[in-house]
């Protein structure tokens, strides 16, 4: 047999139907108020206080009490534990709290169009037509509220929720109450021994939530083969800390074989890498006599988010590869006192890592080839295009790069 | 000093003082005294500077606690704690641009979409946290520290302490004067009153 759980809007003659349904079935009718008065009197909170669970309205207070949320976590517990049960109809808000997964529950949404509820609601307050779109309008705020808080949904009345939508505008009460029925008695609907386990995590789950909100947290909690998981919907810098302290008090209640934590969708996933890029900027040095070349080429380069420091001569350029540790490495030949090229044995031979790109005006052939032989990167005329100079130095960053890289994966 | 941390130290000044969105990378380089060149040549972006300063910070936080209770030893848990909020309150006003930095709301923010910013901030205060807890969870086993949950008290004295560090900062009171109160407060909150001192 199976569990019926009714949705229902104001003023959509859900109460005749479920009566019938009620009748006809022989099942047992539990509704809100009465998950609402257990719920009070196991958790010691007033009922008007439990009752503000289905309210839009929330107390400025309850981000610190945090009051709403317990709130929901005991009338979750109440209605877990009403589900070793069969042969019950659940109508009212509250079986939006029972997850998917229980696939003996047969989920019903009773609702009409506006224009028909306009009108039962004026017969039945005997009320302006202007006061019944308000009195609706409140209803349908409150359960738009508690869809969002339980379900994540904006709409109360999305199909997706329910497995059968009944248009009491459309269809007579007869007609509703055999549909529903049929339904319930379905093989789809019932129980098996996967839905039974679902039962035993919902209610493992409802047990997790209430001590967690107990302790003053909220999280959401949900459960499979008892184990417990924990989803964590807020930013918390402390992640690792509150992981730990809701791990704690979850572990404790019995039944439960292990627990699991997580981040909430579009908070900090602690497992995933942002995509930011923080690979270091190409390091390089400029070597050259000619300063406003350097300058020039220098700024250019920031332009292409490369950094750079400058040296005007060899013996210089010599002292800064061990001060500032550059990557690249591009060098002018000629130049007073200690040349390129022997600028370049020096480098090779103390710091091979680095890649040297020979940046000349008045190089020879016998230059060049000097120059590769002694392990130069490239080997480049001025005046150079600054697009074939950015790419080359791209080449020489990417070589240095993949070297780290390989240094790393040997360590 | 490396020209790299001569940088690092005035940035932190700088963020700590202007904020991030007030502080240029040329102010950076002309406070430093150093070309622009030379900064974007060490880091990339102005984020990167940023994320260099808070490394920076969180790695020199966690050196000073290691070094200071890395060799101190306590009479007992309530003693240790009397010490870790001396301790805090010590290295707030030793450090003050390293709280600064911290008690400024872009780190939070930018730590929203920033793993590694997250991450390190997560180092500051577990660090900070730490201490107080093991405090508090070695004065349970010692018999001077009440019934309590050390977890949830270290957190409550951290954000009190923090708060006498802001109010400090921000010159809303002389919080010299608030030491002793706050010491016996901390004291009287943690203290086994049963135990015979």
């Amino acid at each position: 047999m199976s569990i019926i759980t009714i949705m229902s809007g104001a003023y959509c003659n859900s109460e005749t139907v479920i009566q019938k349904c009620a009748a006809q079935t022989g099942f047992r009718r539990i509704d809100d108020p009465m998950i609402v008065a257990e719920a009070a009197r196991i958790s010691g909170i007033s009922d008007r206080k439990i009752q503000g669970a289905f309210s839009a309205k929330t107390s400025i207070f309850n981000q610190f009490t945090h009051e709403k949320e317990r709130s929901i976590a005991y009338l979750r517990l109440v209605l877990a534990g009403m589900l070793d049960a069969d042969d019950l109809i659940i109508d009212g808000l509250t079986g939006l709290l029972i997850p998917d997964t229980i696939s003996h529950v047969l989920r019903v949404c009773i609702i009409a169009d506006m224009k028909y509820r306009l009108l039962a609601a004026q017969q039945q307050e005997k009320v302006s037509e202007k006061e019944a779109a308000a009195l609706i309008r409140r209803q349908d705020e409150n359960i738009a509220a508690w869809t969002g808080a339980v379900r994540g949904a904006t709409d109360p009345w999305e199909p997706a929720l329910y497995d059968i939508m009944i248009p009491t505008d459309k269809i007579s009460d007869s007609e509703a109450v055999a549909l529903i029925t049929q339904h319930a008695a379905s093989e789809v609907v019932r129980r098996t021994g996967r839905s039974r386990q679902a039962v035993s995590d919902f209610q493992l789950a409802a047990r997790a939530g209430e001590a967690l909100a107990n302790a003053g947290h909220n999280v959401a909690t949900s459960a499979k083969n008892a184990t417990v998981r924990i989803t964590i919907n807020k930013h918390v810098m402390l992640l690792s800390r509150l992981e730990e302290e809701l791990k704690e008090i979850v572990m404790k209640i019995s039944g439960v074989a292990a627990v699991e934590t997580g981040v909430g969708e579009n908070f900090h996933q602690p497992d995933i890498y942002r995509k930011y890029d923080f690979q270091m900027p190409a390091k390089i040095l400029l070597v050259d006599d000619e300063r406003e070349f350097v300058q020039t080429l220098s700024e250019r380069l920031i332009m292409r988010d490369m950094g750079s420091a400058v040296a005007y001569d060899g013996e210089s350029a010599l002292s800064m590869v061990d001060e500032e540790e550059p990557e690249v490495m591009i060098l002018d030949l000629k130049m007073p006192g200690i040349d390129g090229i022997e600028v370049l044995r020096k480098v090779k031979q103390t710091r091979p890592d680095i890649e040297v790109i020979i940046l000349t005006g008045h190089g020879s052939e016998a230059d060049r080839q000097i120059c590769m032989e002694l392990g130069a990167f490239a080997y480049l005329h001025k005046p150079v295009d600054i697009d074939v100079l950015s790419k080359t130095l791209k080449a020489a960053n990417e070589k240095v790069q993949k070297k780290g890289d390989g240094l790393k994966a040997e360590g | 000093m490396s020209r790299k941390k001569e940088i690092l130290k005035t940035a932190t000044l700088l963020f700590a003082t202007n904020g991030f969105k007030e502080t240029s990378m040329a102010e950076v380089a002309k406070a430093s005294n150093v070309a622009s060149a030379t900064i974007f040549y060490h880091f990339n972006t102005k984020d990167d500077l940023f994320l260099s300063v808070l490394s920076n910070v969180k790695d020199s936080i966690l050196e000073e606690f290691s070094h200071y209770f890395g060799e101190k030893k306590f009479a007992s848990g309530l003693e240790m704690l009397d010490a870790s909020v001396s301790f805090y309150l010590y290295l707030a006003g030793s450090k003050t641009e390293w709280f600064l930095l911290l008690h400024r709301y872009y780190p939070y923010k930018l730590a929203e979409e920033n793993e590694i910013c997250r991450r390190y901030l997560e180092d500051i205060y577990n660090c900070f946290v730490d201490i107080f807890e093991k405090a508090l969870s070695e004065g349970q086993s010692d018999g001077s520290v009440r019934e309590l949950s050390p977890r949830k008290t270290a957190l409550v004295i951290l954000s009190t302490v923090d708060g006498i560090v802001r109010f400090k900062n921000c010159n809303l009171y002389d919080a010299g004067a608030l030491y002793n109160e706050l010491i016996a407060c901390i004291r009287q909150m943690a203290a086994n009153q049963n135990q015979k001192q």
